[in-house]
C-alpha cells in the first residue's frame, strides 16, 4: 500500500514554544558550561582529592609477644600509648582555616608552629604523619574533644613496651626501638618496615623472630579529609609468641639484691651474678649492676639521660654477666687440679709444698701467703687455695694441656644463649700469644710465651679471661659430673592460642675429659674450702645456711703485672655437695677480698634459694 | 489510521534518544552496584507503558481528568495514611508488593490535569487562573508535607510553564513570581529540618563538609575527576567505592560524568537538549489545544527535573531528591517517565496533516474540537 498524501505541514512554533525551546536550551547550556568549568578547569584539583578519597593499608599492628618467667609471672607489658597523627591532605583547604587549624594542633601539642608546619608540608600529602608521638593519657583526652574541629587529624594507639623492675631484669630482657638503617637493611627481607620497632637487646633482641607477631592490614576507604569511610578487607594481625624463660623471678630479684648489697656494704659499684641448674643448663638468674631503666629507651630517651648512661664510668649498659671478660684468678685452679690429675702428674694423695713463692727463671711468683702452708693434697691446696701449689701441678702439665682442659670446660666459648653479645673470654697458648704480640721480634717477652705464663696461667691468671656466665657453666660441669651444658633462658614458647611450640630440651655440649674420681676429688676441694673454720664456713654459719655443697673464692689482679694490681673478687658455688641442683658465679667488680666481698654474697643467694626452693621448683609453665 | 501512516507519523528520532538515554542509564545504573536487572525490568514496564500510551489516543484522556485528578488526590492522601517512610519522609505505598512512589506518577497527573483544564479556552482568563492555582494546591500540599520538596518544585514549575504556554497574561505570571518572592523568605518555616539543612548546606557547603554538606561535596569531587574523557565505565573512583551517596539514584549523574567525562555528559545534556526540543516540536505540530499543552507539559516535567538534578549534582542548585529521568533507578519514575513520553508519542502519532494528491489514501485526522 503506498501512502500518497498526508504531508506534514510545517509545524506550528508559537512563540512561546519557541520561548520554551530558548529557555531549555539556554539553562542546558548554562549546565554544559559549568559542567565544562567543574571537570576541566577544577577537573585536575578534584581529581586528587577523589584519589586522596582512596583505600588506603592501614597496619594493624601486632601485640608483641610477652616474656614470662618461668612461673608465668609476666616482665614486660604492652602499655597503650596515643600518638597524634595528621594527613596533610586532609586539613582544611581554605589558606586561612588552614592556619588556624596549623595554629590549634600546634598549641595542643605543645610544638613549635613553624614546626608543625615544615613536618606536614615535607611530608606525602596523603600519608599519616606522627606530630606528637607518646601523648599522655589525658593529652590523649584533651586532644580527642577537640577532633572533630581537626580535619585529617587523628588519635593512634600504639602498644609500648614497658618492663616490670628494670634494673633487675633490664639485663636479661634487653629493649626494643625503631629499625635504624642497618637493622632496616638486615631485616628488610623479613618484612620489617621503616618505622617498626625490633628487639635490640637481650632477649627482646634474641627471641626477636619468636616476640614479633605478624601485623595485620586493613584496607580502608578514607575521604578527601582522611575520615575513615569503610573497611573493606582486613588481615587480622598475630599477636607475637608468649616466652617463658627459665629465670624465676623471686630468685632473680633476690640475686639481684644480695649482689646489691654485698656492693653497698663493700663500697662497690659494678658485679654480675649468674645461678643456672648444672643438671638442664636452665638459667635461674642472670644479673648484671649496675642496671640502667629499659623503659627509658622504649617510652622515648632524653638526650640528657642517654648521655648520662653513656658517660656513666660504672657503664651501666654494659651487660657484665654475659659480656664482662675478667681473669678467674683462682676460681680456675680447679681447671689446673683436673689436668693434673687427669694427666697422671699428681693424684688425690700427692702431697706438694706450698711455699710462699716460687723462683722460675729468677722471677718470683708469690703466694697470697708470705709463709709456708706446709705439704699439702689437691684438695687441701684447693681449699686453702695456694698458688705455689697449682704453679707447680701448670708447669707439669703444660700451656697447651692446660689450654685444652680450659677449653673442656668452656672457656673460651661464647655460649649461644639467647641474648646477643655473648663474650667468649680467653684461652690463651703460646700460639696465640705469638699471634697477638704485634711485635717483629718473636723471641722478645711480648711473644714468646714463657713458664712464668703457664704457671700463672694455673692459677688463673696470665691473659685467661673469663665471664661470669661461662663461669657458672665451668662450675656447673664440675657439678655434674663434667658435663658442660649448653645454658639456656628459655624454658618455653607458647603461641598466641596458648599451644606449646618449644619446650626445654638441656642440651650437653661437651664433657669434660676427667674420670669421675678426679672430678670428685677436685669437688672434695670445694668442699673443703667453704668448710673451713673461722673461714668460709662462717659466712654460711651466719646466714644459717648449711655449707652443703662446693665453692671457690678467687681475687683475680687485672690490668698488668706485679704486686699491688687492682683485683676482682670472684665466687663460684653449687650445691647441695651430692646432688646439685644449683651453681652460680658471683662477680664483683674491683672487688678486693673474694671470700669477704663475693663470697657471702653466694651465700646469700643461697639462702635465699634454700628457703624457697619449693616455689622456685615448683611446676613451670 | 493505517499502519504505514503511523510508521510515517512516528516521532522516531524521540524513541532513539529515549533508547540512547535508557542505555545509558542501564549502564550507568549497573556502574553504580544498583539491583541493574530490577531497573531493566521497570525499563521494560516502561516500554509497555510507552506503547500503550503512544496506541493510546490522547484525547480520550480529557474526559477522565476530572477522575485522573480525584485518584491524584487519593493516592497523594494513602501516602499520607498508610505510607512507609524512607528517610524521614513519607513518600512509599506498597502496592502488591511493589514499593510505589505516588509523588511520581502525580507529576504526569498534574500535566494532564492542567493541560485538559487550561485548554478548555483559548487564553486564561483571570477566573480560570484562580481555579488553575485552587486545582494545583491541594495536591501541592499533600507533596510538599510528605516532605518531598523535590516533586514540589516539580509541580510549581510545571504550573508557571504550563500557564505560560497556556498564553497566561503576563500580569498572571508576575502575580505567581511575587507570590513564590513573598513564600521563600517563608520557606525556612515552611521546610523540615533536613530540608533546611539542604539549603543552608548548598549557600555554604563549607559549612559541614562532612555531614549534610558531604554529599554535595563527595558528588562535585567525583564530576570533577571525571576531567575531559572520563575515568572509564565502571572505573570512577568516588563512584565505585561508594563515596557518591545514593549513587544509584539522586546522584546517578555524578556517576555518569566522573566514568563518562565531560565528552560524556555533554552528549548526556545534548540527547536530553534533543529530546526536549522533539517534545516541543510534537506540541507545536498537536491537532489540538490539548495535545500542545499536554506535549508542553512533559516538555517541562523533564526539563524541569534534568535541570534540577544535573544542577544539584554540580553543586548549581540545591539539593531536592529529584531523579534524573530515564536514567536514575527506580521503577516508579521510569514507568511515568516513559508513559509521559508515550503520551507526547501519542500526540505526534495524531498530529494535523495538510492531504495532497489522493486525500482517499490519506488519512486525514480529525481536527479535535476546541
Amino acid at each position: 500500500m503506498i501512502q500518497l498524501g498526508g504531508v506534514t505541514p510545517k509545524a506550528r512554533w508559537s512563540m512561546r514554544l519557541v520561548a520554551a525551546a530558548s529557555l531549555a536550551v539556554v539553562v542546558i547550556g548554562g549546565l554544559a558550561v559549568k559542567l565544562a568549568q567543574l571537570q576541566v578547569t577544577d577537573g585536575v584539583t578534584l581529581a586528587g582529592m577523589a584519589r586522596a578519597n582512596s583505600v588506603h593499608r592501614v597496619v594493624l599492628e601486632a601485640d608483641r609477644g610477652i616474656v614470662y618467667d618461668r612461673h608465668g609471672a609476666p616482665l614486660v607489658s604492652n602499655s597503650p600509648v596515643w600518638s597524634l597523627e595528621v594527613v596533610p591532605a586532609g586539613l582544611l583547604l581554605d589558606a586561612r582555616a588552614r592556619s588556624l587549624e596549623l595554629a590549634e594542633l600546634a598549641r595542643i601539642t605543645g610544638q613549635p608552629e613553624p614546626q608543625v608546619a615544615t613536618l606536614l608540608a615535607a611530608a606525602d600529602p596523603y600519608s599519616s604523619v606522627d606530630i606528637a608521638p607518646g601523648l599522655s593519657e589525658e593529652q590523649e583526652l584533651a586532644i580527642n574533644e577537640r577532633l572533630p574541629q581537626l580535619p585529617g587529624a587523628s588519635i593512634v594507639r600504639h602498644a609500648v613496651r614497658t618492663y616490670v623492675d628494670p634494673l633487675v631484669f633490664g639485663h636479661v630482657l634487653g629493649y626494643v626501638g625503631p629499625l635504624n638503617d642497618a637493622d632496616l637493611k638486615r631485616l628488610r627481607k623479613l618484612g620489617y618496615q621503616p618505622g617498626e620497632v625490633v628487639g635490640k637487646v637481650g632477649v627482646e633482641a634474641g627471641l626477636e623472630t619468636l616476640l614479633r607477631g605478624r601485623n595485620g592490614w586493613a584496607d580502608v576507604e578514607v575521604d578527601a579529609r582522611g575520615e575513615v569511610v569503610r573497611t573493606i578487607a582486613t588481615q587480622p594481625p598475630v599477636p607475637g609468641d608468649s616466652v617463658y624463660l627459665s629465670l624465676d623471678a623471686s630468685l632473680q630479684r633476690a640475686t639481684a639484691q644480695s649482689l646489691a648489697a654485698g656492693l653497698v656494704r663493700d663500697g662497690k659499684t659494678a658485679g654480675a651474678s649468674v645461678v643456672i641448674d648444672p643438671r638442664t643448663g636452665e638459667l635461674l638468674a642472670l644479673v648484671s649492676l649496675p642496671g640502667y631503666d629499659t623503659n627509658l629507651f622504649t617510652h622515648g630517651i632524653s638526650q640528657a639521660d642517654y648521655s648520662r648512661l653513656i658517660n656513666n664510668p660504672d657503664r651501666p649498659l654494659l651487660n657484665r654477666a654475659i659480656a664482662g671478660q675478667y681473669a678467674p684468678g683462682s676460681t680456675f685452679k680447679m681447671v689446673t687440679a683436673t689436668a693434673g690429675l687427669q694427666e697422671g702428674k699428681i693424684t688425690a694423695a700427692t702431697l706438694l709444698s706450698c711455699p710462699p713463692y716460687l723462683n722460675v727463671n729468677g722471677w718470683i711468683y708469690h703466694n697470697w701467703a708470705s709463709y709456708s702452708l706446709g705439704q699439702m693434697n689437691v684438695a687441701k691446696a684447693l681449699a686453702t687455695s695456694c698458688d705455689t701449689f697449682f704453679y707447680q701441678v701448670a708447669a707439669m702439665v703444660g700451656d697447651v694441656t692446660l689450654a685444652k682442659y680450659a677449653r673442656a670446660f668452656g672457656f673460651g666459648q661464647a655460649k649461644s644463649i639467647e641474648m646477643p653479645g655473648v663474650m667468649p673470654g680467653l684461652v690463651p697458648d703460646s700460639i696465640w700469644k705469638q699471634l697477638q704480640c704485634g711485635v717483629p721480634d718473636l723471641n722478645s717477652d711480648a711473644c714468646r710465651w714463657t713458664t712464668g705464663d703457664t704457671i700463672t696461667f694455673g692459677i688463673g691468671q696470665s691473659y685467661l679471661l673469663t665471664t661470669p656466665l661461662n663461669q657458672a657453666v665451668y662450675v656447673a660441669a664440675l657439678a655434674n659430673g663434667g658435663k658442660v651444658m649448653r645454658p639456656t633462658l628459655l624454658d618455653a614458647v607458647r603461641d598466641a592460642s596458648g599451644r606449646e611450640i618449644q619446650s626445654l630440651h638441656p642440651q650437653v655440649t661437651g664433657t669434660v675429659p676427667a674420670s669421675a674420681d678426679n672430678l670428685m676429688a677436685v669437688r672434695e676441694g670445694m668442699r673443703e674450702e667453704i668448710n673451713r673454720p673461722y673461714n668460709m664456713n662462717y659466712w654460711f654459719r651466719a646466714a644459717g645456711v648449711p655449707a652443703d655443697g662446693g665453692g671457690k673464692t678467687g681475687t683475680a689482679q687485672w690490668g698488668g703485672s706485679g704486686l699491688d694490681l687492682p683485683t676482682h673478687a670472684w665466687f663460684v658455688f653449687f650445691a647441695p655437695y651430692s646432688q646439685p641442683e644449683v651453681a652460680m658465679s658471683i662477680f664483683v667488680e674491683r672487688g678486693e677480698l673474694s671470700e669477704v666481698e663475693a663470697a657471702p654474697i653466694g651465700v646469700q643467694v643461697m639462702k635465699f634459694y634454700r628457703d624457697n626452693v619449693g616455689a622456685i621448683r615448683a611446676g613451670t609453665i | 489510521m493505517t499502519n504505514v501512516a503511523a510508521w510515517r507519523r512516528f516521532d522516531h528520532l524521540q524513541l532513539l534518544l529515549i533508547a540512547m538515554l535508557s542505555l545509558l542509564g542501564l549502564m550507568t545504573v549497573y556502574s553504580a552496584q544498583a539491583d541493574w536487572g530490577r531497573q531493566l525490568l521497570w525499563l521494560l514496564l516502561g516500554a509497555c507503558a510507552y506503547s500503550a500510551a503512544a496506541a493510546f489516543d490522547y484525547r480520550r484522556l480529557r474526559a477522565v481528568a476530572p477522575g485522573l485528578y480525584a485518584g491524584m488526590l487519593l493516592i497523594l492522601l494513602a501516602v499520607h495514611l498508610v505510607g512507609h517512610s524512607a528517610l524521614g519522609a513519607r513518600r512509599w505505598l506498597s502496592v502488591a508488593g511493589f514499593p510505589l512512589e505516588p509523588s511520581e506518577l502525580s507529576k504526569l497527573l498534574l500535566v494532564v490535569v492542567l493541560a485538559a483544564f487550561l485548554s478548555r479556552s483559548e487564553g486564561v482568563s483571570w477566573r480560570s487562573f484562580g481555579v488553575t492555582l485552587l486545582l494545583v494546591a491541594p495536591p501541592a500540599a499533600l507533596i510538599l508535607t510528605q516532605p518531598d520538596l523535590g516533586t514540589t518544585i516539580v509541580f510549581v514549575a510545571v504550573l508557571f510553564g504550563m500557564l505560560f504556554l497556556a498564553r497566561a497574561r503576563a500580569w498572571q505570571l508576575f502575580s505567581l513570581v511575587f507570590a513564590a518572592g513573598v513564600a521563600v523568605p517563608l520557606l525556612p518555616y515552611l521546610l523540615h529540618g533536613y530540608q533546611r539543612r539542604r539549603l543552608e548546606i548548598f549557600l555554604d557547603p563549607n559549612q559541614d563538609p562532612l555531614g549534610a554538606g558531604y554529599n554535595l561535596l563527595q558528588a562535585r569531587i567525583a564530576v570533577g575527576a571525571g576531567g575531559l574523557f572520563g575515568q572509564g565505565w565502571l572505573h570512577g573512583l568516588q563512584g565505585q567505592l561508594g563515596f557518591v551517596p545514593e549513587r544509584a539514584t539522586d546522584f546517578v549523574f555524578a556517576i555518569f560524568a566522573e566514568e563518562f567525562g565531560l565528552l560524556g555528559s555533554l552528549v548526556l545534556l545534548a540527547v536530553f537538549g534533543l529530546l526536549l526540543i522533539r517534545l516541543l516540536r510534537a506540541a507545536a505540530v498537536a491537532p489540538d489545544r490539548f495535545g500542545e499543552l499536554l506535549a508542553g507539559g512533559v516538555f517541562l516535567m523533564i526539563l524541569v527535573q534534568v535541570v534540577e538534578n544535573v544542577g544539584m549534582n554540580i553543586g548549581l542548585l540545591p539539593i531536592a531528591g529529584i531523579p534524573l529521568p530515564l536514567i536514575s533507578y527506580g521503577g516508579s519514575a521510569m514507568i511515568t517517565t516513559l508513559a509521559a513520553l508515550g503520551l507526547v508519542q501519542s500526540v505526534a502519532l495524531r498530529r494535523r496533516e495538510v492531504v495532497l494528491g489522493d486525500g482517499a489514501l490519506g488519512t486525514i485526522t480529525r481536527r479535535a474540537q476546541a
